[in-house]
């Protein structure tokens, strides 16, 4: 094992794709030039046919992987804002989640949609903050993971490029950004989906979190945990499938739930395992789940989005409230996303080497 | 210059596709056909033209018109295949699960956007594909005139364009919008111009002759096949039906005029080319007579297997979202 940062995660993942299966191509806006994704390394390896730069044209760009899919090959669209898949909404949410159902199974499309998503940008605004996941989660024929460890990442996006399904992985823009980092082995390794992972053991309730939000949960479990508060949590790593029983294996043990998502609550990712863990495990809930969240607004832009998105005094807020706890333990805010940093160092595209 | 037997094949494939049309819309008025028909019936020259002679690993997309009929039964998909599917039997191309959404990849047909327009960035993606694997394939892209509205065709010449991808572009211009004639939406009076900006040859044929559809179609294939990139062919032509089989008629808030259609029923591709062959020597009136019998048995005999055919089993639905 070795310590990597995230973007190491990914860029190994494609590397390593991309040389095992020369159908293996990578197409989406500044591939050839992102100073972060795309090491010169890959470009002269690879050449700019299998790293395919694009004019601003979202629903070509992920019309172009469909159908190269549709022909055989495994393309990833890559888009540092998930946000803009919205412009392509038909090529994404008919025809790559569709086309396979609608016919038949006469049609294959082993296309891989990597994107980063959330806010936190200290100013990204409403088109470049957001949490998509709800939205893809939502539309049958799409896979969807969700990983927030450079090993969770790695292992994940080897496994989408390699399924003959369209996926979706997203990765949180500001754990790229900020540079954070974690163990991957040496050697090759992939992750099935489907498989939940425990990030933190703890016995008196559990925190379902997805994304940055696990990341944050973390941090105020540790902070709790000075309490005297021993939490759990809980990171799906893939939407769809989901993997509900690992859930509820947990709340059997810990009889409480919160569920930590930075989408927009309403209709969010977290609702719908709120939703799915009632139908199943409601019996073995002490106090009603709790679900923290982005309001039910758009993002603010610049300092206001603070006002928006979910905060680690919400978590520690949520988790005090599912345990009966009238006091509130005050957390401290996450470094990460601590005021000062410009978007572009956010987004590491800060002058330090990432 | 084509041979006697390539004319004879084009010629059959446009009578196979009308009588195919004809079984088709009596399956609409019969309730056999679930869902609707928009029969193609006078522009069959165009996808006849274009997609007769294409390499079984060349990829097509058509407009929704006739789903596909005059691009997927001369490409090789069959017509028990076409009419069982819009049947909603087991047996249909789809195992019944697509009816309009007619595909086939073993004949390098993907499929048919709901969306209208939506597969031009498609075609851009198999365009790339058939690039990258260099087996001189090319995509054959013909959609209706409405759907060059969409920014889709924009950003896939661009792309094409740029990357001087194997893809012929057709305009399949039949001069309707569903009610709205489509010169009150462009500008200008041929569409083909919009290959210019593109830096890409434009031209326009007329829809109703098979033959100049298929010349000019053939230059763009062999162009795209040698690496040149695309093309854009937009083929005149005209809708004689209303947009689908059994609706109003309208042109904007009014009726459309027999007068307006009746010179186009006159300029039929089917009787046109016919008239030539005939003429030419390459048909005798026996031939003309053969080749109506034998498409008329063909289109039959699958009508009767499509009603034959069971319906599909319901636990189908769980088994195709997902490739296991």
């Amino acid at each position: 094992m070795r310590e990597i940062k995230f973007v190491q995660a990914i860029i190994e993942a494609l590397e390593e794709e991309m040389t095992r299966d020369e159908t293996v191509f990578i197409i989406g806006l500044n591939v050839q030039a992102d100073p972060i994704l795309t090491p010169v390394r890959l470009v002269e390896k690879f050449g700019t046919k299998r790293l395919r730069e694009v004019p601003i044209a979202e629903p070509g760009i992920l019309g172009c992987g469909v159908g190269a899919a549709l022909a055989g090959y495994r393309p990833i669209v890559h888009s540092r804002f998930v946000d803009f898949f919205m412009p392509a909404a038909d090529e994404l949410f008919h025809k790559a989640a569709k086309w396979r159902y609608i016919h038949g199974g006469k049609v294959t499309i082993p296309v891989t949609f990597l994107a980063g998503i959330g806010g936190y940008l200290g100013g990204g605004g409403p088109e470049h903050s957001q949490c998509l996941e709800g939205y893809i989660m939502h539309t049958p024929g799409l896979k969807l993971a969700i990983p927030t460890t450079p090993y969770d990442l790695k292992g994940l996006l080897k496994t989408a490029i390699r399924d003959n399904n369209p996926t979706v992985v997203l990765y949180h823009r500001i754990l790229v950004g900020a540079g954070t980092s974690g163990l991957v082995p040496e050697e090759e390794y992939t992750i099935p989906f489907g498989q939940a992972d425990i990030k933190r053991e703890g016995k008196d309730v559990t925190v379902v979190a997805t994304g940055l939000m696990v990341f944050m949960t973390l941090q105020v479990a540790d902070q709790l945990q000075e309490k005297g508060l021993d939490v759990e949590v809980l990171d799906p790593r893939t939407l769809e499938p989901l993997d509900i029983e690992t859930i509820l294996s947990s709340v059997k043990k810990t009889h409480r739930l919160v569920i930590v998502d930075e989408d927009t609550l309403r209709c969010s990712v977290g609702a719908e395992i709120g939703m799915q863990f009632m139908e199943k495990g409601f019996d073995y809930l002490d106090a009603p789940i709790k679900r923290v969240g982005a309001a039910n607004s758009p993002i603010p832009g610049g300092f206001m989005e603070c006002y928006a998105l979910p905060q680690p005094q919400d978590i520690a807020d949520a988790i005090t409230e599912v345990l009966g706890i009238k006091e509130s333990f005050q957390v401290k805010p996450l470094e990460l996303l601590k005021p000062g940093r410009h978007m572009g160092e956010r987004l590491g595209y800060g002058k330090k080497e990432n | 210059m084509l041979t006697k037997e390539q004319k004879m094949k084009l010629y059959t494939n446009l009578v196979r596709v009308r009588k195919l049309d004809e079984i088709m819309v009596k399956g609409v008025l019969s309730g056999k056909v679930c869902g609707h028909w928009s029969s193609q019936k006078g522009q069959e020259a165009v996808g006849v033209g274009a997609t007769t002679f294409l390499r079984k690993d060349d990829y097509i997309f058509f407009c929704h018109r006739g789903h596909g009929i005059t691009t997927v039964i001369p490409k090789g998909i069959s017509p028990r295949a076409f009419i069982a599917e819009h049947f909603s039997k087991n047996s249909g191309a789809c195992q019944g699960m697509g009816c309009l959404h007619v595909a086939d990849m073993e004949y390098g047909a993907p499929g048919l956007s709901g969306s209208l327009g939506g597969d031009f960035v498609l075609a851009a993606g198999m365009g790339i594909a058939a690039k990258m694997r260099a087996k001189g394939q090319v995509v054959v892209c013909i959609q209706g005139d409405g759907t060059y509205g969409r920014g889709t065709f924009h950003e896939a010449a661009l792309m094409a364009a740029n990357w001087k991808l194997p893809i012929v572009w057709g305009v399949e211009n039949n001069q309707y919008m569903v009610f709205t004639p489509t010169s009150d939406i462009f500008p200008k009076e041929n569409m083909a111009d919009l290959a210019f900006g593109y830096g890409m040859p434009g031209v326009v044929v007329d829809g109703q002759d098979v033959v100049a559809v298929f010349e000019a179609f053939q230059t763009a294939i062999e162009r795209a096949r040698a690496g040149e990139g695309p093309s854009l062919i937009e083929c005149k032509t005209y809708r004689i039906e209303p947009h689908t089989y059994g609706m109003v008629d309208k042109r904007c808030a009014g009726l459309r005029s027999p007068e307006e259609i009746e010179p186009w029923v006159k300029k039929d591709p089917v009787n046109l080319f016919q008239e030539r062959l005939l003429k030419e020597g390459v048909l005798t009136q026996a031939d003309v007579d053969r080749i109506d019998r034998e498409a008329i048995e063909e289109m039959e005999e699958a009508e009767r297997f499509a009603t034959e055919s069971p319906a599909p089993d319901p636990q189908i639905l769980k088994q195709v979202l997902y490739w296991k």
